[in-house]
This record gives C-alpha cells, structure tokens and sequence, in this order.
C-alpha cells in the first residue's frame, strides 16, 4: 500500500485532482504470506462491511486511536522521527547555540530587551476581533453540470452493411439441425420399411417351401390313400371271384352227391306212397267218397224226418192232452 | 449485439402440433406423462411426438420399458378421435419392432385393439387394421389372434369396409389362416372370398386368392371349394395381370385338386392348358406352383395322358437354377410317367 504512488498535486487553479488507478481494496489476510503476491491482482476482495480498517459507528466521539487496535506503523514512524528530529536539535543547540555564562551567587539571569525600543511583552495577545456573515439565505445557485475532464483518445467506429448478420452463415445451423433431423427421421422410417420388407421376403420363401411340402404331403396322402383304397377293392373282387369259385365248386361236387343219394330214393318214396295208400283205385275211392256219404246223409235225414214227424205228434198229444185238462179244470 | 454465436434463448417453437420433447434420457418418460395429462391438447400434441420418435428402435424400447403400453391401451378408448387416431398409430409403428410385438401379446393389446374395428373414424379403422395386419405376419401372432376368435370378426368386415381396408383385412385372414383354417371356414368365409375374386383392384384379388390357399388346406376347404364352383374362377384367374394373383390362383388349384372330385372339376374347367403356360414363367412363385398344380393333377389317368406330351418343356425346367422348381419339375415327371 505504501509502495503505490500517489499523485497529488495543485493544479494552477487550484483545482485539487486526485488520480490512480481505481482497485477494489484488497483483503488483508490475517497471517503473513511468506512469498507476497507479485504481479498478481489481489483476488481475495475483503468485504468492506467486514473490514476491521472501516471505521464503524459515530465517528465524533471515538478515539482515533482506540486501545485495541494496533499503533500505526506510519504513525508511530512519524512519531518516531519527530522525535528523533527534536531529540537531534537539541543536542545540536546544545552543542553549538550560544551559552551564557552561569550566574553568579545571590544573582539570576533575567532575559533583556536589548533593542532600541521597548516593546511591551505581555502574556496578552492582541487580538482584534473581525466579523463576517453570510447573507441570508440566497439561493443555492445551480451546480453547475458535471462535465468531467476529457481523458483518453476519441475513436470512431462504423458498422458496415452486412457485417453484423451475414445471412449464409447463420442459417447453417438451423438448416443442418432441420434437414439433419428430417433425414434421420426419413431414414429411420425407410429402414425399418425395409426391414419389414426383408421380413416379408424371408417369410415368403419359407412359405413357398411350407406350400410345397404342404402340397407334396397331401398329395402323396391322397395319392396313398387311392392306391390303398384301390388296392383293397381289388383284394376285395378277387377274394370275392375266389368265393364264388370256392362256392360253385360246392355246389357242383353237393349237386352231384344228391344227385347219387336221390337215385336211390324214387323206388322207395313210391313205395312208401303205395303203402301209405296214396295210390288208389279211382272207382273203389268215388265209391268210398261220394257214394257212402250220400247214403249216409240220407238216411239220417229220413231218421230225421221220423224224428221230427214223432216230435210233432208228441207236441199235438201234448197240446190236446193240456187243451182237454184246462177244459176239465175250467168245468169244475 | 448480434454475434456470429446463436442466442442464449430456447429456440423458437417449429412445430405447434407436436409436444417438445426433452434432451435425452428425459425425452420419453416426460411424454409418457404427458399422456395421462387431463387436458386435451396435452395428450394430441404428446401422442404426436410419441409417433414420429418409436420409429427408432432404441426410443421404442425405452418407450415399451417405461410403461407406456398401459397408457396407451386406456388412450384406446379415449372420446376424442384424434387421440385414437394417433394412439393406433403409434401402436402400428411399434408392432414393427419385435420387442413391440412381444409387448402386444404381452400385455394383450389386440383385445382392446379389436373392440376398435367398429369405430366410426375412418382413418382409426385403417390404423386399426395395419396393426392386426403387421401382428398377424408373425408367427405367434396369428397364433393368438386365431385364438381369440378374431377370425369371425374379420371375416364379417371384409364386405363392409372401403378398398384399401379391405386388402389389408384379406391379407391379415390369410396370415390367420395359414395358422389354422377352421375357424374361417366355419364363418364362410369361402363365400366372402368368392365375391372378392372378381374386384377390380390386384391388391384385393392376390390377399383373397392367398387367403383360398390357406383354406383350402384342410380337408373340409377343399370339399368347400368343390362345392362353391370356384374351380373354373381360378382357371379364370390363371390368365390375370397380377402375377401374386396368378401364383396364388395356381396354389389353390394345386391344393385343392388333391381330392378326387377337385381333380375332375379342375380338369373339367380345363385347367392344364393354363398352367402348362405357366410353367414357362419367370417368376418362381408361380413356376412352382404350377408344377405342383400339375403333379397333382396328374394323378388322374386321362389327365397324364395329355401330359406325357408335354414332358419335354417339363424337362426343360429341371435345369433352373432354384432348388425349389428343379424338385417340383422332377417329381412332376416322375408322377406323369408312373405305370400302374
């Protein structure tokens, strides 16, 4: 801090000015660093609110220096020197100022005005007493505008058309981002058309494979199927013609044993019939028939006819016999 | 003052109709909040942003990490039908990835997902429609969806809906029925197909031609077939410009001519001269198809009569390059030239 140069003059006006390159006050750390900082901007800014130099509270009634803190060593240098200045003078005057001599006994030295005139020395000044006043209340006049001291170089500047937006450049971006994004998409979407496609393709060939086989095995099912199916039909008219074979034999070899077991048998169903009495004599059979029946019939009519006429004469006996008892009975 | 740098300041707002989203890691768990916000233009402009970022795998697996499948399955019924619109568009574009469809079946998406197929919003129903479309081309997928009894469903919507829907529901039926054919024949779903043979657009016609080769796999699709006279349409179809159409024409014709009654009405709709064009064909698809159209056909004795005629350009095929087409023209030789 004490290295800085400070720049304080008295300009020919009168004009106090104060210049030095505006600095945030650094932050002093509490413990000594043992390299300083060279060359370096002080980073640690100290907060000002925080900052044990800032003087706090009302500063009318505070001493300057209070008890705690420590003496200022520019202060205490000043001090110091002072001190040393006066110290030197006096033993400069005590070496080289005049010296009276000492007095004698019973006399002292008194101080004389050895001029030509008296002047009278008093402990009292002479003062004169000098009024001013202010006049009352005239108006504070305008401060006048604060134009501050024209510092550093003037410098131009003129933007020229088409330096600040050049079109071209800007818009790539947004072109690449938007036709990016556009493609990504499209060529997702065509990626997984064909994909799908593939797919499709795959599928296809399979099927083509699956039909055939689908195809071939029902076909030589089908075909499997006839075959057996004719297989056993003609198994089955075969065995049919071998039976038929098997039963004419049979029947030839069955028709000509009967044939030989049936010779034998006429002459004795006919004699058999002839003792049975199936061959009759035709006169000898009408006779037995018809003839004997008749005159059986007819003669049990004629018994009949007796019977009946015998009948009728017992009924009319009868009758007269009741007719005559009734008439008896009636009489008495 | 301007400087050669861009400002400080946050850049100005592009795109008014999609959320900001955040720097990084931050991104998507703040959108995935922003989902469940109360106010309406919140959700729009959040779902909106949500969409075009799942489009990178690894943001749709931090999103499908962070839980934003159960936010999304309540955003499905939401009032608002841009929010729907949206939400079926995000789950569209994340059935692309594998670790979505994962999470679709995970946390059964497609349920809540086919309640939508009613919805009034034209543009939901397509959404709707292409994300059962991508979920029914995985295998697993179409297990569920046959499981859960979608078939039906869809089968009913194929008359109703507008074309470019319809194609993408027909193609969906086919990749169900590859799976498992019964539950579209059961809800007649060859009479649905039979009136989409003749639409004009090739797109409708190849998923309803492949849609017939599935069903005509089991047994009781091929009697179905015989019994619709859909043989001499295929025959029709054999001459079509789309080449989809044609390869899957044939494969039908192939699959269903391997019960006796398809042979002989395949062979009444005088299918063999079509297909003996076909064999020529460049593509491979249909080339092969071909082949095994008349392999199967050839089983029937007249049928092989007239192709032993044809044997050389049947032979000439045996020299092509794919594996597939050399066996289907060996095994097409050999069947022809078999002596009882």
């Amino acid at each position: 801090m004490a290295s800085n140069l400070q720049a304080q003059h008295e300009t020919q006006s009168g004009v106090y000015t104060f210049s030095s390159r505006p600095r945030a006050v650094p932050n002093r750390t509490k413990y000594r660093q043992t390299d300083p900082l060279l060359n370096e901007e002080q980073s640690s800014y100290g907060n000002i609110m925080y900052d044990r130099r800032v003087v706090r509270g009302n500063t009318y009634a505070q001493h300057i220096l209070p008890i705690t803190s420590q003496p200022d060593p520019v202060e205490f240098l000043k001090q110091q020197e002072a001190r040393r200045r006066a110290m030197s003078r006096k033993r400069l005057k005590e070496q080289f100022g005049p010296k009276t001599p000492e007095p004698l006994e019973g006399r002292k030295n008194i101080d004389l005005q050895t001029e030509m005139y008296l002047e009278e020395l008093s402990d009292r000044i002479e003062e004169v007493s000098v009024e001013c006043q202010t006049d009352m209340f005239l108006d504070k006049p305008d401060t006048p505008l604060f134009i501050p001291a024209k510092t550093g170089r003037d410098a131009a500047t003129q933007i020229e058309e088409g330096e600040l937006f050049d079109f071209d450049m800007e818009v790539q971006p947004v072109l690449q981002v938007l036709v990016g994004k556009t493609i990504e998409q499209a060529l997702l979407e065509v990626l997984e058309e064909e994909e799908l496609a593939n797919l499709r393709a795959q599928q296809q060939t399979f099927k083509e494979i699956r039909d055939a086989e689908l195809v071939e095995v029902q076909r030589l099912e089908e075909r499997e199927r006839r075959l057996r199916v004719e297989k056993e039909n003609r198994i089955k008219q075969q065995k049919a013609v071998l039976e038929k074979e098997k039963e004419t034999a049979d029947k030839i070899a069955a028709r000509a044993f009967a044939q030989q077991y049936l010779s034998d048998l006429l002459p004795s169903v006919y004699s058999n019939l002839r003792d049975c009495g199936y061959f009759y004599d035709p006169v000898q059979r009408d006779i037995e028939t018809e003839f004997l029946p008749w005159l059986m019939q007819e003669v049990s009519n004629a018994l009949e006819q007796k019977y009946v006429a015998r009948t009728v004469l017992d009924m009319l006996i009868q009758d007269v016999t009741n007719q005559r008892f009734e008439a008896f009975q009636v009489q008495e | 003052m301007a400087s050669p740098q861009t400002s400080e300041q946050p850049p100005p707002h592009i795109d008014p109709t999609q959320a900001p989203v955040a720097f990084g890691n931050w991104a998507l768990p703040k959108l995935i909040m922003e989902l469940q916000d109360v106010e309406l233009f919140t959700r729009q402009r959040a779902l909106a942003a949500l969409c075009d970022l799942v489009h990178d795998h690894e943001r749709a697996y931090e999103a499908i990490l962070n839980g934003c499948m159960e936010r999304l399955k309540v955003l499905l019924q939401d009032e608002d039908n841009l929010v729907r619109v949206k939400t079926t568009e995000v789950l569209y574009v994340l059935a692309s990835h594998s670790l979505g469809r994962d999470a679709f079946l995970k946390f059964d998406i497609v349920g809540p997902l086919a309640n939508l197929l009613e919805d009034p919003e034209n543009a939901c129903r397509k959404n709707v429609h292409q994300a059962l479309n991508r979920i029914a081309e995985f295998p697993s997928g179409a297990v569920f969806m046959v499981c859960m009894g979608l078939v039906p469903r869809l089968v009913m919507k194929v008359s109703d809906e507008e074309e470019n829907i319809r194609a993408l529901i027909l193609s969906t039926l086919s990749c169900c029925v590859s799976v498992n054919a019964l539950p579209a024949l059961e809800s007649d779903a060859i009479l649905v197909l039979r009136d989409q043979l003749s639409h004009p657009s090739p797109a409708i016609r190849q998923a309803a031609t492949s849609a017939l080769v599935g069903i005509s796999v089991p047994a009781d699709g091929k009697m179905k077939v015989c019994e619709e006279d859909l043989l001499p349409m295929l025959v029709k179809l054999l001459s079509d410009d789309d080449q989809g159409v044609v390869a899957n024409a044939a494969g039908t014709i192939m699959n269903t001519a391997v019960i006796t009654k398809g042979k002989s009405e395949a062979l009444n709709a005088g299918a063999i001269t079509p297909l003996l064009r076909l064999v020529v064909s460049e593509n491979v698809a249909v080339c092969a198809n071909a082949l095994r159209a008349l392999t199967v056909l050839a089983e029937v004795p007249r049928a092989r009569a007239q192709l032993l005629e044809h044997v050389p350009l049947l032979k000439t095929r045996l020299a092509h390059p794919n594996s597939i087409i050399q066996r289907a023209a060996s095994t097409a030789i050999e069947v022809i030239s078999w002596k009882p």
